[in-house]
């Protein structure tokens, strides 16, 4: 019966010990969360917007540029609207 | 001539073969089908598979020996020169690699280069029942010590219910390396057959209307009470904070989170480390994966593997593996008894590691049930924190019994 104990121990300090890191790592996560939100501030979605902002310029302009070509300067570009 | 005849005889293998060899040869010739035409898990089972066959080519000298072979007076052991003298390049490398623990730490570098913990910071509660789905582990290792099996060897057996490879090699080679080819096989044919197993067990223990539950609408019913703003950093910042709490509770699991931690670090710090990732997710993991294959395959002999231990490997490994399914399942059907915001049950299955397959699994069930029922977010988020808990049940096994 010896090992049996020794097994069925383990199988107690065990199971606490997985449960006890997952539900730190739930609260740490938590924590981690709510410091970020207050503290950093969200760089990644101010530089996305940028991003999108410029390659947008560019493809206005290079439409304006291939429309001013092809119509030989005639024809303007008044309204782009993505399908 | 005769002599002639006779030294020709015994240059060929022919001498040395017997049925033992044969079984060997079959077993190689049936895991390298289901690698090769079958797909399960080809970039293990393959060299495994070859590593058997060249360890049972007699007179090869490919097959890796006992530790007692190599083991001298005082408890040291012989230097890797001497161990590749007298027993060949397979043992150098098995005992260089392998038995000092070093492979499997590596391959968790790349896991972690290749994880994503945004699924599971975005839904953290999930990650409870990663926890739950590990009892499959001790319930095992309870069950083989009742078998005769030593408690060491039983909790390598029963790690296998971890459904990760490397940790149950990495246990296995601590506790029982005796056991390693098998126990090895075992895991990594189970972890191929997750599409089947996570149905079987699912379909057990779930009703239809659990199968229906839409993870999504209870989200828009009960929204989450902060969203994250800054998920880059947030994911920079989670394994350096993960990893010091580890290391502190359970240090004995830090050779293999610590590993999987800094592989995902390099990979979320972005373009600074970029090369770091790639080489941890590229050539070294590419690397450590055929030589950790090749090794362990020559770890089954025919006088290893022919043994009524590996019958019980066999099927103890399957029940290790149903119990952590049902584990993670039943957890979830206790919380949704005294929770208002309910979860999916298949949630819970995908407890147990076997990154991705796991989740991709459920989700298709999910989808059976209902076509919008779209829940493998979810699912990455208990499958990865199962990962996490395997690798502590691992800490806390070897801690205690090594």
């Amino acid at each position: 019966m010896q090992p049996f104990n020794e097994a069925l121990s383990l199988m107690v300090v065990g199971m606490i010990t997985v449960f006890f890191i997952l539900f730190s790592i739930v609260l740490i996560g938590d924590i981690l969360i709510r410091l970020c939100n207050k503290y950093l501030p969200e760089e990644v979605l101010e530089i996305k917007t940028k991003k999108s902002q410029s390659p947008s310029n560019n493809t206005h302009a290079a439409i304006k540029a291939a429309i001013t070509l092809a119509t030989k300067g005639k024809g303007t570009v008044t309204d782009i609207t993505k399908i | 001539m005769q002599e002639i005849l006779s030294k020709l005889y015994d240059m060929t293998a022919l001498g040395g073969f017997s049925y033992q060899v044969a079984i060997m040869w079959l077993i190689a010739f049936i895991l390298l089908y289901l690698g090769i035409r079958k797909g399960y898990e080809p970039l293990l089972l393959v060299p495994i598979a070859f590593g058997v066959l060249l360890a049972n080519f007699p007179g090869g000298g490919m097959g890796i020996v006992p530790a007692e072979n190599i083991t001298l007076e005082g408890g040291r052991y012989k230097n890797l020169f001497e161990i590749a003298h007298e027993y060949g390049i397979m043992n150098y490398l098995y005992y260089g690699l392998i038995k000092t623990g070093f492979l499997p730490p590596i391959i968790f570098m790349g896991v972690g280069a290749l994880t994503d913990f945004g699924p599971m910071l975005r839904n953290l509660k999930l990650a409870i029942f990663g926890a739950a789905a590990q009892i499959g582990i001790f319930s095992v290792l309870l069950v083989a010590v009742l078998l005769g099996f030593t408690i060491k060897e039983a909790a390598s057996l029963g790690i296998i219910g971890g459904a990760d490879g490397p940790t149950a090699i990495y246990t296995t080679i601590k506790l029982a390396p005796h056991l390693l080819g098998p126990i090895a096989i075992a895991a990594y044919s189970y972890m191929a057959l997750v599409p089947v197993i996570i149905p079987l067990v699912a379909n057990l223990l779930m009703t239809k209307k659990e199968f229906k539950i839409n993870m999504r609408e209870m989200d828009k019913l009960y929204p989450p009470k902060h969203k994250i703003k800054n998920l880059k950093a947030l994911k920079i910042i989670f394994p350096i904070v993960l990893g010091v709490i580890t290391a502190i509770f359970v240090p004995s699991s830090v050779p293999l989170l610590g590993m999987l931690l800094f592989g995902n670090l390099v990979k979320e710090i972005g373009t600074a480390t970029f090369r770091l990732a790639d080489a941890a997710t590229g050539a070294i993991m590419n690397t450590a994966t055929i030589f950790l294959g090749l090794t362990v395959g020559a770890t089954m002999t025919s006088d290893v593997f022919l043994s009524p231990k590996t019958l019980g490997i066999v099927v103890g490994g399957f029940i290790a593996f149903a119990v952590s399914i049902a584990g993670g399942i039943i957890a979830v059907k206790i919380y949704n008894l005294f929770a208002k915001k309910k979860i999916n049950p298949l949630i819970g299955a995908t407890g147990l590691s076997a990154v991705p397959m796991a989740s991709r699994v459920a989700n298709e069930m999910a989808l059976k049930h209902d076509s919008g029922n779209h829940i493998l977010q979810y699912c990455m988020a208990s499958n990865i924190s199962g990962v996490i808990g395997s690798a502590v049940a691992a800490g806390v096994l070897i801690s205690f019994l090594s």
